[in-house]
């Protein structure tokens, strides 16, 4: 009996997510102190990390109707990792997540006021104003690169993903309920998966079937722009994933975004956490975990584009 | 055309003359000092009346506060050292290596101080000496730094060695190994550094091996704080942390461990403290 393709991939999916995290938590050696403090919390940062990317991935090639899109396009990104860089160089390394987050705030409005003109918030309006943005926010980061070299680990850690995020008692608390809110929204941007699937056949088509296009758009916007925020305040940029996870989920399954949006979450939550197993353990030297979502994930996308 | 039939012998004229070198070396002794380390050396040795540029690094001993400043360890303003006409440029490693490169490139003479063991260091010193024709005073001064090292050493003894964890940055955490110079000062001024071989003198390292290693004692240089260390989430078992022997900046002056120059036996010394000071007393 052969298996068709959805079944075989939720089957691979649900093996790797246990394997990866049992191998996450218990290998090498640790105790009890090391896997409840310092291994759950990084496995807790680097699924919700994952599964923001992915699920955001997804929402975006969608409304966006770009293959190209992900996560970072909309500039946010580059906006949250200037404000959390910014306080990292000034020294105030414990108030990082909080600068993120305000840039992405920042940034937010800053692609909102351009993308809103004259009560119309198009796609291509806001694909250029969120690239531009987000030009102008990578921009400052590479003057305070060069104005501030001494500190080019903490520029690079953002740049290029830091899972390995010392997290103080307090600070942990507040990521809980961060990553709360995290799946509220999720579970908001799910609900609103037909109406993305509608109107993915066209502005048009959707306003005749009683869509506030505008609305939505605004409304996903801001949901993912917070999502991102948060993401990039507490484990810095991590590339590839929310380009790729969509499209390997959308060769298995390929319509319906509700399905889409679900399988991108979980995947990218453990593609990353395979990633980051990997860039802690493959050297003595831990990578930067960017380096290995980008190795690892291109190969497996063009052996993807190939077979088709 | 007659006009442009002198055009282009002029301008062969004129490149050639342009690269015809000046002879930029001159008889007096003009040091500019890049290295705050090299700096503070050439003073003990004797030689800081010949400084005429520094960096803004270069803070210690008072004598270098008065001297030009020429830009910052990693961005100097090259024109204005041209314009001090140095006779003798040092220069460190990192950044700075390529800077040497240049100036040699524009006939300066340059030298590079950058020490990676206690050995290199006293050899380092001594060479500085017979640039400066001060070798006499160089070696006295090796000499002095040696034999206060040496003096630990005799006070150590046979003590059960406390684990130290030296944390040089925080996001990512960094350590050294007992390749470096610091990581060399640990193991001299009688700890056993937990990272003692790590890929780099300096390099990342994880969190779960801090833990693990268990250290007595911790000395960070990442600009954290007292109430963050204690606050860090599953650091509460750490010995260091736990009995609060953690170190700041306040307590032993990084410059005295990261400067491969005379004061380092400063460094040694509150070391040797830090990690006894307590036993000593009692």
């Amino acid at each position: 009996m052969a298996l068709d393709k959805k079944t075989a991939f939720s089957i691979f999916l649900a093996i790797i997510s246990l394997g990866v995290i049992f191998l996450y938590l218990f290998a090498m050696s640790g105790n009890s102190n090391i896997i409840y403090n310092l291994r759950l919390p990084r496995l807790v940062l680097t699924l919700m990390t994952g599964m923001v990317l992915g699920g955001i991935g997804s929402v975006y090639q969608l409304m966006l109707a770009n293959p190209l899109a992900e996560p970072y396009i909309l500039g946010i990104s580059s906006g949250s990792a200037f404000g959390s860089i910014l306080l990292g160089v000034l020294g105030f390394t414990i108030l990082m997540p909080l600068g993120g987050f305000a840039g992405a705030l920042l940034t937010m409005i800053l692609v909102w006021s351009l993308a809103n003109k004259r009560g119309s918030f198009d796609k291509s309006r806001l694909l250029i104003a969120g690239i531009v943005v987000g030009m102008f926010f990578s921009a400052g980061i590479s003057l305070i690169m060069y104005l501030f070299h001494r500190d080019s680990l903490i520029i690079l850690g953002t740049l290029m993903g830091n899972l390995g995020r010392i997290f103080s008692i307090v600070e942990w608390r507040v990521y809980l309920a961060l990553a709360a809110l995290s799946i509220v929204v999720m579970i908001r941007l799910y609900r609103r998966s037909l109406i993305l699937d509608i109107m993915s056949g066209g502005d048009v088509y959707a306003g005749s079937v009683g869509i506030d296009v505008n609305c939505i758009r605004r409304e996903i916007f801001v949901l993912s722009s917070l999502l991102i925020g948060i993401c990039v305040a507490y484990a810095g940029i991590i590339g590839f994933v929310g380009l790729i996870i969509p499209h390997i989920v959308r060769h298995f399954i390929p319509n319906g975004q509700k399905r889409i949006f679900l399988y991108s979450l979980w995947s990218g939550g453990v593609f990353l956490l395979c990633c980051d197993f990997v860039a802690k353990h493959i050297t003595t030297l831990e990578l930067p975990v960017g380096v290995i979502t980008a190795a690892v994930g291109c190969p497996f996308f063009m052996w993807l584009l190939l077979r088709k | 055309m007659p006009k442009t039939r002198w055009f282009y012998p002029v301008l062969i004229l004129l490149l050639l003359i342009m690269t015809c070198k000046k002879d930029v070396q001159s008889d007096a002794q003009r040091y500019v000092v890049l290295s705050p380390e090299v700096a503070e050396i050439l003073v003990a040795i004797g030689a800081g009346e010949r400084i005429v540029g520094v960096t803004e690094e270069c803070n210690e001993p008072e004598l270098l506060k008065s001297i030009t400043r020429v830009g910052k360890f990693g961005m100097v303003d090259r024109e204005k050292i041209i314009s001090l006409q140095p006779s003798l440029i040092f220069c460190s490693g990192l950044e700075q290596e390529a800077l040497a490169d240049e100036f040699t490139k524009l006939g300066y003479k340059c030298h590079v101080y950058y020490p990676t063991s206690l050995k290199a260091m006293y050899e380092g010193i001594v060479t500085l000496g017979t640039l400066t024709q001060l070798t006499e005073n160089a070696k006295a001064v090796a000499d002095s730094i040696q034999s206060q090292i040496s003096a630990i050493q005799i006070k150590l003894g046979e003590k059960r060695k406390p684990r130290v964890y030296l944390e040089i940055y925080r996001d990512p955490l960094m350590s050294v190994s007992n390749a470096s110079l610091v990581g060399e000062l640990i193991a001299a001024a009688g700890g056993e550094n937990i990272f003692p071989t790590l890929e780099r003198d300096y390099a990342r390292v994880k969190a779960e091996d801090v833990l693990s290693g268990s250290p007595d004692v911790m000395i960070c240089y990442s600009q954290d704080t007292l109430a963050n260390v204690l606050s860090r989430k599953g650091w509460q078992k750490v010995p260091a942390i736990r009995d609060k022997r953690v170190y700041f900046e306040a307590d032993i002056n990084p410059d005295w461990l990261l400067r491969a120059g005379p004061r380092i036996s400063l460094g040694i010394n509150a070391l040797y403290q830090i990690l006894y000071g307590d036993e000593s007393g009692s």
